[in-house]
């Protein structure tokens, strides 16, 4: 009961315009913080610490496009941290003992198996997408220690770390990765019916059956898709460290996370953009590298990002509240 | 004078949506409060439920000045809503959820007693003549019965202003009755001031005493109710004499040939098969008390219900049939209740909109064709006349009327052969509701078989080539519209105890 016919040629603040609206606004906090810190922090104005900003958060990017879609069809996954970790094992151990596009493939296809099943318990199952991720994740750490016995997996050869550390001209190449992921998400989301899909089952679920919309199907594919972007992230990892540590990137889930939602998606589902959670990621890695060149102590560095999530989601969701008691 | 509203105004950015609304109820009154979706009584009545703080005038309960910035405030002093959408707690008895919030003291501070609040509930509802499950889970009541929870909620909080908002929009014509003299109960002895917001005219003249006006955010008339005939009302709120309510009858039965649909032994779980076949250009009706099975039935056609039986349409069998399936068949439904099972209220009107049409009419190899999706958005737009007619807006921003042509255009867009509405109009404002109805007509008239569920007999009349009578999940009987009218049809559900 919002419009009398007198003003149905007026628009008008509403929902969508308001999510706009705080998108614009995360973009321009981006931006000063940036002005900011290149006019106080020293050597932050380099090209080189800019690249190094992005090669170091290309990784959590990639794994925070998967989440994005997650986060769209109104779940997340707990379990890309331990298909990272898993992907960057099986594709050392392949590269040494096979060959080094076996090891690419084969860990990529390990990220996707994981994925398709999460959203295999999660759709036909209907476990909630907490339990069974978190079930998926302790899952697939314990079967990847028992493998490796806790031990790294050495012998990788140089050549690989290009993937990680190297450059195309100015560019990281993980940051070209990442950049490819960003943009096929964001292709995925527009212009395919997979897509649109993403959004209505995540905005009304029995809606969206009702619609002839398969949400089983849709459920498995997004969760497939999440778990390909970690092992591709998993494999860019590999590329970094050169070595297969099963005991990395435990910390991806609830960064990627903070990420997606400092970007302005809510955990509710059925709205969020591609451009959110790049800009999130973008936006804790700017604010890390700063605290880290300025001297502050490392400890320090997860409590400022949970202020951080703190108040960038707060400030949206208070607009969204407010919009909403209208 | 229980209430005495005086110079109400509210404005959402800028834009006046009251221009000074004085409002009075007296104790013991039954004052329906109409206008059309927009005009500006929702406004009104979240206004007097605290849902503002930021509105303008005066406001007096019982001769006290009172400030209503919050729902607790307007709570405490005698204000309950009564909202469309429940605000109980699914799974709490219902002696629980009348005691909400009001927990009698256990023998030790901190504990509750059970027993107490049991008696105490039952009690109160008691009191107000009406009788409920008391252990029962409020998630296992139909929507009559967890409306009369609210109600005994709302009295037992010593409510002496009570607002209703569509109370009847989902209720069969039995449990209306029911309602009405539970209404009329509380009036008369309690002395409780209700305020009866409804769609439904006819209703109006037979359970209230004063009719209030609404149009453009303002008050238009205030009279007694048994002074308006029907289409004086409809005049009314429209504002101009051409639109009167729909209640044209049917054009002619169509002289289909083979039936489009066939529904053959369909069973759900534990109830007894339905035969039904509809022609092409059909429009059928299935008139049915609540709890009859009308939705599940239809939602076992499309399959999402498990049920035995088989459904053909066009002749050919569908097998193992899905929602999905089903949809890409070229059978359809619009479900019920838009907000929680027909649209996501975040996506823009487009998204809605094309969903169902999206895999199998718009794209190609799973890549959205762009331009034809926004053509047919834009044209059902038109063709609807949704307002505003902009297509990236969220549909959670619309008005009810303009939600529910989205959610009938979405099924249109699919272009199907055979199309089942459940509810399409509840709680649509009745410029809308007649819109709505030309454009099913008008889908039959293109060819679809269309079956219709509704709880308003006068929708069933208005549209029916044929109606189903459906008893206890059985379609008792098939009848003819010819020679039906309100009183026979309203006779025939009624007839024979529902489970």
């Amino acid at each position: 009961m919002s419009l009398s016919r007198a003003d149905t040629g007026r628009r008008r603040l509403t929902l969508p315009a308001g999510v706009a609206w705080s998108n614009y606004a995360l973009l321009a906090i981006f931006v000063v913080l940036v002005v900011v810190f290149c006019l106080t922090v020293p050597y932050f104005a380099t090209w080189a610490n800019f690249a190094n900003v992005l090669q170091r958060n290309s990784v959590i990017g990639i794994v925070a496009c998967g989440m994005l879609l997650m986060i769209i069809l109104g779940g997340f996954d707990l379990s890309v941290g331990a298909v990272g970790a898993a992907t960057s094992v099986v594709a050392a151990a392949l590269i040494v003992h096979v060959s080094m596009p076996f090891g690419i493939v084969a860990a990529l296809a390990l990220g996707l198996g994981v994925g398709l099943i999460n959203g295999f318990f999660i759709a036909k199952i209907g476990i909630n997408p907490f339990v069974t991720t978190l079930a998926t994740q302790v899952l697939v750490t314990g079967i990847m220690f028992v493998g490796t016995a806790a031990q790294p997996v050495y012998g990788v050869p140089e050549s690989f770390t290009w993937l990680g550390l190297g450059r195309i001209g100015p560019i990281p190449v993980p940051t070209i990765i990442f950049a490819a992921v960003a943009i096929l998400t964001w292709a995925i989301l527009r212009f395919t019916t997979f897509g649109h899909h993403v959004y209505i089952v995540g905005g009304n679920k029995l809606a969206a059956r009702l619609a002839g919309i398969n949400v089983d199907r849709v459920t498995i594919l997004t969760y497939g898709l999440g778990g390909l972007f970690a092992g591709i992230a998993g494999v860019v990892l590999l590329g970094q460290t050169n070595i297969g540590q099963p005991a990395s990137a435990a910390d991806w889930p609830l960064t990627a996370i903070a990420a997606v939602v400092v970007g302005g998606v809510p955990l509710s589902g059925g709205v969020g953009k591609v451009g959110g959670a790049v800009l999130g990621t973008l936006l804790l890695g700017v604010i890390a590298n700063a605290l880290n060149l300025l001297g502050v102590s490392p400890f320090w560095q997860p409590a400022v990002t949970g202020a951080v999530i703190l108040v960038a989601v707060g400030i949206d969701s208070y607009q969204r509240r407010r919009l909403e008691r209208r | 004078m229980l209430l005495d509203m005086q110079e109400i105004r509210k404005s959402f950015n800028a834009g006046p949506v009251l221009h000074g609304v004085d409002f009075q109820l007296e104790r013991g009154q039954i004052h329906a409060l109409v206008g059309h979706n927009g005009a500006g009584k929702s406004t009104l009545m979240k206004t007097l439920g605290g849902n503002f703080a930021d509105y303008g005038g005066r406001i007096r309960i019982d001769g006290e000045e009172v400030v209503l910035h919050s729902p607790k405030q307007a709570l405490a002093k005698g204000v309950a809503m009564i909202y469309q959408d429940f605000s109980l707690i699914p799974d709490l008895s219902v002696a629980d959820n009348i005691g909400l919030g009001r927990d009698p003291r256990g023998k030790l501070p901190g504990l509750i007693s059970h027993s107490a609040l049991r008696k105490r509930s039952a009690e109160e509802a008691e009191a107000v003549g009406i009788r409920l499950p008391m252990d029962t889970p409020v998630r296992q009541l139909g929507v009559a019965e967890q409306q009369l929870t609210e109600i005994v909620r709302a009295c037992s909080q010593n409510a002496r202003i009570l607002v209703m908002d569509e109370p009847t929009a989902r209720l069969a014509p039995a449990e209306r009755e029911h309602l009405f003299d539970v209404m009329r109960q509380m009036a008369r002895s309690r002395g409780v001031g209700i305020i009866y917001i409804s769609h439904f005219l006819e209703e109006i003249r037979q359970v209230c005493d004063v009719v209030t006006v609404m149009r453009d955010g303002r008050i238009v008339e205030t009279g007694a109710a048994s002074a308006y005939s029907v289409p004086d009302l409809a005049r009314l709120l429209v504002g101009h004499d051409d639109i009167v309510a729909a209640t044209a009858n049917a054009t002619a039965r169509p002289s289909s040939g083979k039936p489009l649909l066939e529904i053959e032994g369909l069973a759900v779980a534990g109830r007894p098969p339905v035969d039904l076949a509809i022609g092409a250009g059909e429009i059928v009706g299935i008139a049915g008390l609540i709890g009859s099975g009308r939705t599940r039935l239809a939602r076992a056609i499309i399959g999402d219900v498990a049920a035995s039986g088989r459904i053909r349409l066009a002749g050919r069998d569908l097998p193992r049939r899905t929602p999905q399936r089903s949809a890409d068949a070229g059978l359809v439904m619009v479900p019920e209740d838009r907000k929680v099972s027909g649209l996501a209220l975040a996506s823009s009107i487009e998204e809605n909109m094309a969903a169902t049409a999206l895999a199998p009419r718009l794209s190609r190899f799973g890549i959205i064709r762009a331009r034809e999706k926004r053509a047919l958005v834009e044209s059902l737009i038109a063709k609807f006349g949704i307002r505003p007619p902009d297509r990236k807006r969220a549909v959670g921003t619309l008005s009810g009327g303009n939600a529910q042509k989205v959610l009938v255009a979405r099924a249109v867009a699919a272009r199907p052969k055979a199309m089942i509405l459940d509810q399409p109009t509840a709680g649509v404002d009745v410029g809308a509701k007649g819109e709505l109805h030309k454009l099913v007509e008008l889908s039959a008239a293109e060819g679809a078989a269309i079956l219709l569920i509704s709880d308003d007999l006068d929708e069933i009349l208005a549209l029916s080539h044929r109606v189903a009578i459906m008893v206890g999940g059985r379609v008792k009987e098939v009848l003819p519209r010819e020679g039906l009218d309100r009183a026979s049809l309203l006779a025939a559900i009624s007839q024979g105890a529902p489970e």
